[in-house]
């Protein structure tokens, strides 16, 4: 849920238009999704009636004509009454009020452990030499599927959109997200919400539905997700894209399935997804079609089947039990293995599930490394990291911890102008990106945010270039956790990397290293991997 | 009318020859139940599966009719969009699953989670369903001439389910309404086009309690 009460709303009355000429301006009471001010018909004036309601999304001051508003965060409350915050205290009154437990959108908040206590080691004079990012080239290319179907995909940089569904995100930011991938030829994801049909044509780089006018170069990719709630698919929607996602889990909410509260199911949403409108759509949480490990591999049988074998087959986790979890994607025939961080971003979600369920990104990685490298398919399975990718640099630690790739999703909502308000799901985001509203979509542009996801990736694709040649290597294939150092114990503990100083794995890691899989990570019995409760 | 004997042959080339021959003339198709996904995502054409079928079977159907002469296996016809499949003998778990559309007549019984997840297909059981089918059917019609077992119609959202004999529990967020005119020929207009010996005026109408069911 957005943080109640956590903003403090300060109008410059000096500079607000209203205050010097009530009735001249009201910008702040029109943008505002959130009922945070208040205009007075009669006497045309303008005030904060809820400061409790404000969500810190910043509209208001981005719009505001005099530059008279500034929204700051409450800080102070969590120093000094922590663990009785405000916030705790609000959602505890709130529970009381109503029986309900909260509800949030976007994803965790407050710290995790994350890629930030993780250096990066350059070359000197004892180590391969640096590469020159200015005059020199890099391979930064990712190929799935290489061996196994007609079609790989080949992304130009080491990045995905990771899924996000059309009803969790607005059509525009669909169309959006595909345009960035067709202009950096990266992949985009259907999510789970079926398929927006201008995805087809803008994320291979076209313009028009008969894919006649290539606009965008180099051309992207769309991911095409099978989920447990099966939202309009067909054996067409299948073939509409350039791979087949089968979702296992999220970051946001491992272990339970998607959830699009029917504030958002509009009649577009309803067409796709066959849930009437007003209605909660909740998928499933495991595949009612899935009981064992054998029934996932005649799923992806079939799956290629239908598909003609033209198209590689990726598996999305949520961050449970990396390493069991991805041997098991690996025998049922994985070409990629997206693993999603607990920090992973989600349109709805329990705030108790966001915020305490699962394990952060830096501790999935290493395990599903092992788990590849113990079935003799590291590097040819593609791993893709997933969860609180924030840029260049956090993708690079991913990719030398032993991914191939990373995905930017939350950071992707950032760059199409999210302010980050935990509020998703209420079907209000003031800038287009999360609602189903037609007044808030108008406001974002696919071709613009279009370009602004694209300049992202550019950026970071420049950022894991620089990274990846000062580390002495002209291609992200070459990168090692010999490019890391871990900067305290906990990182060093959770990912086996050497600690800066002392310049070895913490002796736990050693002793693990004797023997496959030994880092505590076992491969889960096959009759234990079935899907079903019952 | 051709035979084809799948014996020792893998999905991929049974199901490429599938796509290639079933066009105007029935094909007969023999020693499939190893094959699982066996007509994935066919659009056209009909197959005869002579015998008991595997997993899976007409997976992702989009307009193809398949007749089994004897039992499925699980996962009977999962997430078709249209088309139809005929089963002589029993399904069995989770037939009909994820369906969009088409209609699914199973002769015998069928097995727990039949229906589930129903978008719009039409699913006739002349026999009885086991445990949770129909369960969060959100189109569609289901007609189990036979009895149902637990948590029959479960967080049924919306759709027509009708129960001929009895069931053991119903699901949360249902209630029984009168037949309709409309109901009644519906399912006379079922009985038949299948041939299934039962009286309508005898089954009892399930309907969604409310559109909203689920507690956050």
């Amino acid at each position: 849920m957005a943080i109640t009460g956590a903003f403090c709303v300060s109008v410059n009355k000096e500079l607000c238009i209203n205050a010097r000429m009530p009735g001249k301006c009201a910008t702040c009471a029109e943008v505002c999704p959130h009922n945070v001010y208040a205009l007075d018909v009669q006497t045309g004036e303008m005030s904060v009636i809820n400061f409790n309601a404000c969500v810190g999304c910043r509209i208001c001051a981005e719009f505001c004509p005099a530059d008279a508003i500034r929204i700051n965060p409450a800080e102070p409350e969590y120093i000094t009454r922590y663990p009785w915050t405000l916030a705790a205290i609000e959602e505890i009154h709130y529970k009381a009020q109503t029986g309900e437990y909260l509800l949030r959108g976007f994803g965790t908040q407050g710290q995790s452990p994350n890629f930030d206590m993780i250096t990066v080691v350059p070359s000197q004079i004892a180590s391969d030499a640096p590469r020159d990012k200015y005059r020199e080239e890099c391979d930064l290319e990712v190929i799935i599927g290489e061996d196994t179907c007609e079609k790989p995909v080949v992304l130009k940089a080491p990045f995905v959109w990771p899924a996000m569904s059309f009803g969790a995100l607005s059509k525009e930011a669909k169309m959006a997200l595909a345009i960035g991938a067709a202009m950096t030829g990266i992949a985009a994801n259907t999510g789970e919400g079926g398929l927006v049909p201008e995805e087809q044509w803008l994320a291979r780089g076209y313009n028009d539905r008969q894919m006649t006018n290539k606009k965008w170069e180099p051309g992207g990719y769309l991911i095409i997700q099978w989920s447990t709630g099966r939202w309009g698919v067909s054996a067409d929607y299948l073939n509409s894209g350039d791979a087949v996602e089968v979702k296992i889990g999220q970051g946001a909410k491992p272990g339970m399935g998607g959830h699009l509260l029917g504030a958002k199911v509009t009649e577009d949403v309803s067409r796709v997804r066959g849930v009437p409108v007003g209605s909660d759509a909740l998928s499933p949480c495991r595949y009612y079609d899935v009981q064992t490990l054998d029934d996932m591999k005649h799923m992806v049988a079939f799956l290629r089947d239908v598909t003609n074998y033209q198209f590689p087959i990726f598996f999305k986790l949520g961050p449970s039990r990396p390493y069991a979890d991805v041997s098991a994607c690996i025998e049922a025939g994985a070409d990629a293995i997206s693993i999603d961080g607990m920090v992973g971003g989600t349109g709805c979600s329990p705030d108790i599930v966001t915020q305490g369920v699962g394990i952060p990104t830096i501790a999935c990685i290493p395990p599903a490394v092992q788990a590849l490298k113990d079935h003799g398919v590291h590097r040819k399975v593609k791993l893709i990291a997933l969860g609180g990718m924030r840029n260049g640099l956090d993708a690079y630690k991913a990719m030398a911890l032993g991914a191939d790739a990373a995905g930017f999703g939350s950071a992707a909502e950032i760059a199409m102008g999210c302010r980050v308000c935990y509020a998703c799901q209420k079907g209000n985001c003031p800038y287009g990106i999360t609602s189903p509203r037609p007044e808030l979509r108008a406001r974002l542009d696919p071709l613009v945010v279009g370009q602004r996801l694209a300049n992202f990736i550019h950026a970071c694709t420049e950022e894991v270039k620089i990274l990846t040649m000062l580390s002495g290597h002209s291609s992200i294939k070459e990168l090692s956790t010999e490019d890391l150092r871990a900067m305290d114990l906990n990182t060093a503990a959770m990912t086996g990397l050497k600690l800066c100083g002392y310049e070895r794995p913490l002796p736990i890691w050693e002793e693990a290293f004797k023997k496959p899989g030994g880092n505590g990570h076992k491969k889960v019995p096959a009759e234990r991997t079935s899907q079903i409760h019952r | 009318m051709d035979i084809l004997d799948a014996q020792s042959k893998d999905l991929k080339t049974i199901n490429k020859i599938l796509k290639e021959k079933l066009n105007g003339t029935p094909l007969k198709i023999k020693n499939v139940t190893k094959l699982h996904g066996l007509g994935a995502g066919l659009k056209h054409g009909e197959l005869i599966v002579e015998g008991n079928a595997g997993d899976y079977l007409g997976v992702l159907n989009a307009g193809a009719t398949i007749r089994v002469t004897k039992n499925t296996a699980k996962y009977l016809a999962d997430n078709m969009t249209s088309g139809m499949v005929i089963v002589e003998g029993n399904a069995d778990y989770g037939a009909g699953q994820y369906c969009y559309g088409g209609t699914i007549v199973v002769r015998g019984s069928a097995g727990d989670f039949t229906a589930t997840m129903n978008k719009g297909a039409t699913i006739i059981v002349a026999g009885n369903v086991g445990d949770e089918a129909g369960t969060y059917m959100l189109k569609g019609d289901l007609v189990v001439v036979g009895n149902a077992g637990k948590n029959f119609a479960n967080y049924l959202i919306r759709g027509n389910v009708y129960l001929g004999g009895e069931c053991e529990s119903y699901g949360h967020n249902t209630k029984l309404e009168p037949l309709t005119e409309h109901d009644l020929a519906a399912l006379r207009g079922y009985f038949e086009t299948y041939q299934i010996k039962s009286d309508p005026t005898t089954f009892k109408k399930i309907v969604a309690a409310s559109e909203k069911p689920f507690y956050h």
